[in-house]
Order: C-alpha cells, then structure tokens, then sequence
C-alpha cells in the first residue's frame, strides 16, 4: 500500500459556536512521527477528536485530506477505515463485552471494508498473544471487559494494544502518556516504533516533553491558541522544556 | 352495567364452558364453572402506568375453539427436542423419557392429568396462583386448555431439561395455557416453556398460568421465553411456593405481544427457601410491556435476588415493578433487587420501580434501578475502531444484556435469548 499523507488545511473548529482551531495547517506522512506540545486549552484534544468526527465538534473551514480523500466528509467508523487511529485521552469503558471479542468484531468491520475474509480465530489469538507480550501485558486482559475497572495506565495500553492489532496508517495518539510511569511510557513509544515505516505515521499530542525522548520525532509542532506557532525538531521540545510557554507565548503569540 | 358490543355474550361463554368440559370431573366442572362467573364479573386488570380500557380487549372473542392448524417450520422444528407441544390449546406431539418414567415421574400434558392423575390435579391446581384477582386470571382458570403437568417424586434429578412449546396459529383467536409443577422433596428438575404465535389478520388474546410447588429442599430452573406475534396481547400469571430450603430460579425472556402484562411471584413461606429472578425484556415499535416481579418473604431466613435487565427501542413503553415483601417475623430475610434499562430512542419510555414492603426490622433489602440512553461517547469510541454505528449500538446493547442472559444456567434456553435479543436489535 502506498505511503500515506494526513494534510490539515487552515482548519477551523468550533464547539457550541465558540471557536477552538483558529487555522491549524499541519501535514503528517507514512514514516514520520510528530509531536505536538502545548498548554491546557489550546485546543489539542479538540484537534484529535475533530480528525476523528466526533459529533462536538464543528469545522467551520479549512481540510483534512487522507491520501487525497476528505476526511471530513467520512463518517467516524469511515474514517477508520480509510486508516485513521485515535488513541483516545479517555477510553470509554463498555461493559459486557470482552477486549478480545472487541477486537475481533473491529479487526473484521476493516476487513470487512476492504472486502477481506474475516479473521481466524486460531490468527487472531496469535497476534493478540504476540501483540500483549510485546506490550508486557496480562493475558488475561483479553478476556476483561472494555476498559471496565482499568486504570488509567491499563486503558492507556490498551489503547496501543488496539493501534497494533488494527495497524492504522495515521494514528493520532492524544496524551498517551499522561498518568503513566517511566517504564509504562517506554512501553509505549515501543508500540509506536514497532508501527513506524513507510505505511505508517504518528501525531503524538502531549503535555509533557518526557515520552519524546522515547518517540523520537522527526518534527516538533508547539500549538497555542488553536493554531501551530512553531515547528522545529526535537530540539525545540527541550527549548520548550526549559524555557516554558510564556516563552513561547513573548515569542510566536504577538507577532501573527 | 351492562356489557357493550362484547365479541362473546356471557350465554356463550356459559355455552362453552359446560360443552367444552362435560366429560371432565364434577370437582373441575364446578370450579371452571365458579370462574367462568368470576370472570364474567371481574374487573380487568389495575396496573396504574397501563391503561387497559382503551385496547378494547373485550372485542377479541374468546370461547372458540380454532381449526386445524399446520405446524409453521420452526415449530416442526421442536419435535426433536420438546417434550410438549401444543397448539391452539390441543397437544400435538409429547414424549416422556422411559427413564423418567421409571424413576416415578410424571409427565403430562394438562388434559391428560385430568383423568391420570386427578388427585394430584385437584391438590395442587389453583393453590398457587389466585384465579379470582383479575378478569383474565379468571379466564385462565375458567377455561384454561391445556399445558405441562409435572410430578417428580422426592430426591429424584432430572438429567436435561424439559421443553414446551406453546403455539398459536394466526386463526386462532383466544389460547390459555395452563402449567402444573410440583417437585417433591429435595426433586431436581429444569423446564422452558416457550410461546410462540403466528401474526394474524385478526388480535389474539392470551393468558397464561403456571404453578410451582417446591417442597422441602427441591429446586427448579424455571425458564420462559415469550415471543408471541404483534398481534397478541397477552396476560401471564406465575407462582411459586417454596418450601423449606427450596429455591426457585426464574429466567423470564420477554420479547412477543402487543401488549404484555406479566407477574410472576414467589412464595417464601418455609425457612431457608431461595428465589433468583431474572427478567430479560426488549421492547420495539408500539410494544407495551408490564412487568412485576414479587418476592413474598413470610419465613425467616429466606433470600431473594431479582435482577431486571430491558432494552426499549422505537415507541416501546415498559413498566418494571419489583416488589420485595418481607412480613413480620420472617427474621434474617435478605431480599435484594436490581433494575436496569437501556434505552435507544427518544420516544421510547421506561419505567423501573423497585418496591420494598417490610414489616420486620432484623432483616437486608436493597434494591437499585435506572433507566438511560446509550452513551453517546461509547458509540464514538467503538466506530472509531471501525465498527459502523448500528455495529457499536449492537455491541453496547450485548455487552448491557450480557451479565444478565450469561447467568442463565440453562444453555438451550441462554442462546434462545440470545438469538431472539438479535432479532430484536435487527428488527
């Protein structure tokens, strides 16, 4: 499959007619990982949630294109079957209904979409075996249900376990590192590496600068106010880290 | 006040009655003849959230007797594996296991009791279930046609279940099943009894009885499944006495019917006597359902547990009414109950009230009941991971229905409601 390419356009959001994403243009290709950094309430979570449609949300201008195609035409289970991931801040916790059966009937609905047979079981287990060892996960998770009674640490990887058992092409993962500890994080950037090459990119959204060491990113996006007001490399998140963003406010926010 | 534009005039069902029953006993004749007035007289049915006056149910006749009727596939289907089935109120097919028979028990349809075991029918029939609260429960008692009749003697276990089939043709336009259990000391037994109807051109009126004895220490999976046509409107009544250290598990399925008014009640009058109850209800299009469930608590040391599980869609309307009833003396009673109901349309409407009438103070109650929508965020989550939205309402409805129907004991009757949960979702 073809290398793919998530464009963001000028885009602009609102909830309940108070506007969010004020132009945000960013573009994101198979074999990339960027990191977006910002303070609470710039709209970051906003951002993750509109590339996945959720309902909230309103774009009032600008576009999103996966491969060309508009994503903002596609219903949610549209867009994920097109090959979009959000890995979401807080899973929602669904009861009666196993994480392995989850798995199972969404694996088939992308099979389904690309006119696929479904799974085997016998292929299914095995890659979930493979997929929560790699992970340093319980087996016996599987057989829990959805996210009920996780902690916030177990739901985080759960969310990657999902990501590597439906193998997007663009994940956008929204502060997957909140909440965890060091080796959980570690954990984690390992999924993401295990993912990344040419049929596959991520968009890390984050608070904090510490899960980058582990991701690595090849670009640095610095988001305030609804908008992108730098990019750089890694090097720009220990900036960030150092100098705050009231640096980054004196700085990018009174020229635009 | 006088009857108006009856379907069935009272000299008719007078007729009827002393026709259709001639050559039953003198003791069941009078009886049947006793609630046939009773009927005649009686009220309809009070349920304050379901107003019966306006569906005009006195314009379905009653006391006919239907013609033949063949066997739809799915019927046919039961031969292999009911041990009764009838149709229109006739028997159609029974089969008794020789080893059961061996062991003592017995196994009838309720026609056959009346002249197999008469002593057995007249001891236990209507001891129960009160035939003379309500007009329909009367009906029941008064011309009730045909059901199991079931005696398993002391300490003898059942190795499968037993299976009934109740079925209504779409001529059909009355059916009154009538059920019998009686399990004696320390008795196992299983039993399903299933209603199922063809839609007809015209409304078919349904009530339907059963009775449970349990003595000492015996104990009965009871499993119902309900899945008459659109065109019926049915009235159930089922009781359970429970004697010392017995336990009775209900596994009610309701699905079927226009209209369903259904109770069911169990009877703690000896120490240690257990019931389970769980009720699994979904309703669809204009369906009316009303349900109460009653765990009477007269014995100390006797528990209930009664779980209600309801999925409403489109324009359904369901009443839950759990009623725990602990009476003075029945010391160390630990009666619980939990009420749940997922709602998926706006215009749906449910209602679940949980009930606790207690005398006594030495004893546990709790009940918890809520009624919502799907979580929206849920929906999200699961399309998110491709699932279309009909998909991820599908999933949340199995995964809300889950820890109930999981429970049942009984794996025949667990994947018939299961399946009929997915008829349900797809309709």
């Amino acid at each position: 499959m073809a290398t793919p390419v998530l464009e963001i356009k000028d885009l602009h959001v609102s909830i309940d007619g108070t506007p969010i994403i004020n132009g945000l243009t960013l573009s994101v290709k198979g074999g990339e990982v960027h990191a977006i950094m910002g303070p609470n309430g710039t709209g970051k979570t906003s951002l993750a949630q509109t590339l996945m449609g959720h309902p909230h949300y309103t774009v009032t201008s600008g576009q999103v294109l996966l491969d060309g195609q508009d994503v903002l035409a596609m219903r949610t289970d549209q867009r994920a079957r097109a090959g979009l991931f959000l890995a979401m801040q807080y899973p929602s916790e669904i009861s009666g209904v196993t994480t392995a059966n989850f798995l199972r009937t969404a694996i088939n609905s992308l099979r389904a979409a690309q006119e696929e047979k479904p799974i085997t079981l016998k292929e299914f287990r095995d890659r979930l075996d493979e997929a929560m060892r790699f992970l340093e996960m319980d087996l016996q998770f599987a057989n829990r249900y959805l996210n009920e009674g996780f902690s916030g640490g177990e739901k985080k990887r759960n969310e990657i376990l999902q990501m590597l058992m439906l193998r997007p092409r663009i994940a956008v993962l929204d502060e997957i590192d909140s909440g965890l500890d060091i080796d959980a994080v570690k954990v984690v950037a390992k999924g993401v590496h295990s993912l990344v090459g040419p049929e596959f990119g991520a968009l890390v959204i984050t608070h904090y600068q510490r899960i980058l060491a582990y991701l690595k990113p090849d670009v640095v996006h610095i988001m305030m106010d609804g908008r992108i007001v730098k990019s750089g490399d890694k090097s720009l998140a220990e900036e960030l880290e150092t100098k705050g963003y009231d640096w980054v406010r004196s700085e990018f926010i009174h020229e635009v | 006040m006088a009857p108006m534009a009856n379907a069935t005039s009272t000299d008719q069902v007078r007729k009827f009655a002393a026709e259709q029953f001639a050559d039953e006993p003198n003791w069941l004749r009078a009886r049947r003849n006793r609630l046939v007035e009773v009927y005649l007289a009686a009220p309809l049915p009070v349920r304050q959230r379901t107003p019966l006056k306006s569906r005009k149910l006195d314009q379905i006749p009653i006391a006919t007797v239907p013609g033949a009727s063949d066997l739809p596939n799915d019927v046919q289907n039961l031969y292999q594996v009911a041990n009764l089935i009838t149709v229109n109120g006739q028997t159609m097919h029974i089969h008794v296991p020789p080893a059961w028979r061996d062991q003592g028990v017995i196994l009838l349809s309720m026609k056959q009791a009346v002249n197999v075991a008469p002593q057995l029918l007249e001891e236990y029939l209507g001891t129960v279930v009160n035939d003379d609260v309500d007009k329909f429960q009367a009906l029941n008692g008064a011309l009730w046609q045909n059901g199991i009749f079931l005696y398993v003697p002391a300490r003898v276990t059942l190795d499968h279940p037993i299976t009934v089939a109740h079925f209504g043709s779409s001529n059909v336009s009355n059916v009154l099943p009538r059920s019998l259990l009686v399990l004696d000391q320390e008795a196992r037994a299983t039993i399903i009894e299933q209603y199922l109807s063809e839609p007809g051109p015209e409304r078919s009126l349904w009530a339907i009885a059963t009775e449970i004895v349990l003595k000492d220490g015996a104990q009965l999976q009871y499993g119902a499944m309900q899945q008459l046509a659109a065109t019926a409107e049915s009235f159930v009544r089922r009781g359970a006495q429970v004697g010392r250290d017995a336990h009775i598990y209900w596994n009610l399925g309701e699905f079927g019917s226009s209209l369903s008014i259904a109770e069911h009640t169990s009877l703690l009058e000896a120490p240690g006597g257990q019931s389970d109850s769980t009720t699994v209800f979904f309703g669809s299009g204009t369906q009316h359902q009303d349900y109460v469930s009653v765990a009477k608590h007269v014995a100390p040391h006797t528990t209930s547990r009664m779980v209600a599980r309801g999925v409403m869609k489109d324009d359904s309307r369901s009443v839950f009414t759990g009623v725990t009833e602990i009476k003075k003396g029945a010391v160390g009673t630990d009666g619980r109950q939990k009420e749940k109901i997922l709602m998926l349309s706006d215009t749906a409407r449910a209602d679940a009230i949980p009930s606790l009438l207690i005398e006594e103070s030495d004893v546990f109650a709790a009940h918890a009941a809520s009624a919502g929508p799907v979580d929206a965020a849920a929906i999200f989550y699961l399309m998110s991971r491709g699932l279309s939205e009909a998909e991820a309402i599908r999933m949340v409805v199995h995964g809300f229905l889950a820890t109930a129907i999981d429970a049942i004991p009984v794996d025949v009757l667990r994947q018939n409601v299961w399946n009929a949960v997915e008829r349900k979702i797809a309709e």
